[in-house]
């Protein structure tokens, strides 16, 4: 970097003739990055500081906020680890990811790709399906509240079509508190995953569905015989994303609807993690779990990555 | 993330243009039918929801979908004085507002400099924030809130207007940097040589080329502070004074019995912002949120 220019001095200090170059670096290279300092610092403070805190946090004993603070070394690790609430918590993250990361990245596409063709209404479609997008996790939660409530709009839905013995109190209900977390995850999900790939899949020129149309390629092959491998690195940064935020966001949800019961059917890792530090008070628990956590949203990263990568 | 110097804007994508639509099939009928299907299933709740608004508990239990027989607001009023909306409407206002401006204060300055330093700093400050997009922001909550209680900014808006831009700081610097860098180098080389500091060009001539990125950055970021829950909760607690109304409307459940219809009326004021805005800033609301999650 051009350390030795002055900001907002006249280059013509510069020797004349051979100058040239040095003189287009001074007027090129005036010192702004100290204008970053700020955002940095602001940055720091507030993103990584509290981060890496987490991992501090997590080999410390601190029974509760106002509580003596004390070294524990592995001692939180040992804890989380021979818990059978965490293990189950762990369970719950993995069967919610392996449904509905799957459920929406493939209706998803299948819905972008749909919109990408502008079929009959598409531009009221495209509208329709873009609304989850705007509507916050707590509101969400409060539409669910009325729909899943024991008198709400589904179970009396499903009387009215004869399904009486499908009712149930869902989310109060061991074997479908979870499910209706889940629902929620895909149903908001698959809206916002597909606007973003029919803008995607538009960037494809015609010209390449045309020529697989004289092959006589249906719907099907050429959405996923086309289409599909032409944005297949843009589908690994969705997944990405959807993985990470169902994995890490999904506290919100749990707390809002089920608090994670009944029992400890709806506990996920992340709601585990706010559960034991805001309910229990168990901070170097809380953030030994948090540490493992991250933990396992960066194995899952890397992985999707090598996934989404490997035929390049 | 040097590389990226040479990059266009970050314009949503192209414009589709399509001359004929394709031909149907029963593949393509099928997909319309399942299309559709989801819309349908996007819809009803929200139908549900505001025609709910505007019903008893009796009426919301036996006849969820027909529509409401008056159109009185007294679930409204009774939604905002049982968990004071009004209140909660305020403080999100102030914190979102606020947040806004404080991380187009501290993002703008700082994209410039990245967009305009070649050196090496810059490159790792720059890589830094797009590091930045991949930590999940519910990770740290522990830690915040011990941060918050060390400030002795506990259970106030404050903090929250503090911590918020923090998190869209990284999106925020680095969807503005590629604006700014479209910026051609000999109109700030022009008013450097009127003696013009590097503040003054980021006002004078930077700030008005780059008012698409601001809209764009505005509203992620708006979205963002108006729809936040978890912290807010978190952070600011249950105080009437200082809550948002994200942490207010929940409060409207009871653990007897809820009135569904003044859940429903408060659900809606919280969501009425976010679409009247859309309503307004359609095309370029869609743009941003698509062209946030491109540039991860």
């Amino acid at each position: 970097m051009a350390t030795t220019t002055i900001p907002g001095a006249p280059a013509s200090h510069d020797l004349p003739g051979d100058a040239k170059e040095p003189r287009t670096r001074t007027q090129r290279a005036p010192r702004t990055t100290v204008m970053a300092v700020p955002a940095l610092i602001w940055y720091a403070v507030f993103m990584i500081g509290p981060i890496g805190a987490i991992f501090v946090i997590s080999v410390l004993s601190w029974p509760g906020m106002l509580a003596r603070v004390g070294f524990a070394g592995l001692g939180n690790y040992r804890a989380v680890l021979s818990d059978p609430l965490f293990w189950s918590a762990v369970e719950n993250s993995a069967i919610q990811l392996a449904v509905a990361v799957p459920v929406m990245i493939v209706g998803a596409f299948m819905l972008g790709y749909h919109i990408s063709t502008r079929p009959r209404g598409h531009q009221v479609l495209r509208v329709i399906v873009f609304t989850p997008a705007l509507i916050s996790a707590s509101a969400k939660a409060m539409i669910f509240y009325g729909l899943f409530a024991p008198r709400g709009m589904i179970n009396h839905l499903l009387s009215a079509v004869g399904l009486d013995g499908l009712t149930h109190t869902w989310l109060a209900d061991t074997s479908t508190a979870f499910a209706c977390i889940i629902v929620i995850d895909i149903w908001a999900g698959i809206g916002y995953t597909a606007t973003l790939y029919a803008a995607r899949l538009s960037a494809v020129p015609e010209s390449v569905y045309e020529a697989a149309e004289l092959d006589g390629a249906g719907h099907w092959r050429r959405m996923w015989g086309i289409a599909f491998p032409m944005v297949k690195d843009y589908v690994g940064v969705t997944v990405m994303l959807q993985f990470l935020w169902t994995l890490f966001t999904s506290a919100q949800n749990v707390l809002l609807l089920t608090q994670g019961g009944p029992g400890n059917a709806s506990t996920n890792l992340s709601f585990l993690v706010y559960q034991k530090a805001f309910l229990q008070s168990d901070l170097g628990y809380s953030q030994a779990a948090g540490v493992l956590l991250f933990v396992f949203g960066l194995i899952g990263m890397l992985a999707i990555r090598r996934v989404f990568r490997q035929s390049y | 993330m040097i590389a990226t110097a040479s990059a266009p804007a970050p314009s949503p994508a192209p414009p589709a243009r399509r001359g004929r639509r394709r031909t149907g099939g029963a593949g393509r009928t099928a997909a319309q039918v399942c299309a559709w299907l989801y819309a349908l299933m996007l819809l009803l709740p929200l139908y549900y929801l505001l025609v709910s608004s505007f019903k008893t508990n009796a009426q919301i239990f036996s006849s969820p979908l027909s529509p409401p027989t008056s159109l009185s607001f007294e679930k409204f009023a009774s939604a905002v004085s049982d968990a004071r909306l009004d209140l909660a409407i305020l403080n999100s206002l102030i914190v979102t507002v606020s947040s806004l401006i404080v991380v187009l204060v501290l993002a703008l300055p700082a994209s410039y400099a990245l967009a305009r330093a070649d050196g090496r700093a810059a490159a790792v400050i720059e890589r830094a924030f797009s590091l930045g997009f991949l930590i999940p922001t519910f990770a740290a909550l522990v830690p915040t809130f011990l941060l918050a209680a060390q400030l002795d900014l506990f259970h106030t808006r404050t903090f929250l207007i503090l911590f918020m831009p923090a998190t869209s700081l990284p999106l925020a610097v680095v969807l503005l940097t590629q604006f700014m860098r479209t910026v051609p180098l000999e109109v700030e080389e022009a008013a450097r040589m009127d003696g013009a500091g590097s503040l003054t060009i980021l006002i004078r001539v930077y700030l008005p080329m780059v008012v698409p990125g601001i809209a764009t950055v505005g509203i992620l970021s708006f979205l963002t502070y108006w729809n936040e829950y978890l912290y807010s909760l978190v952070l600011i607690g249950p105080d009437r004074a200082q809550r948002t109304i994200q942490v207010a409307v929940p409060t409207l459940r009871s653990p007897l019995e809820t009135d569904f219809g003044i859940l429903a009326a408060g659900t809606v004021v919280t969501l009425l912002p976010v679409y009247v805005a859309y309503a307004f800033l359609q095309r370029r609301m869609e743009g941003a949120m698509i062209g946030s999650a491109v540039k991860i």
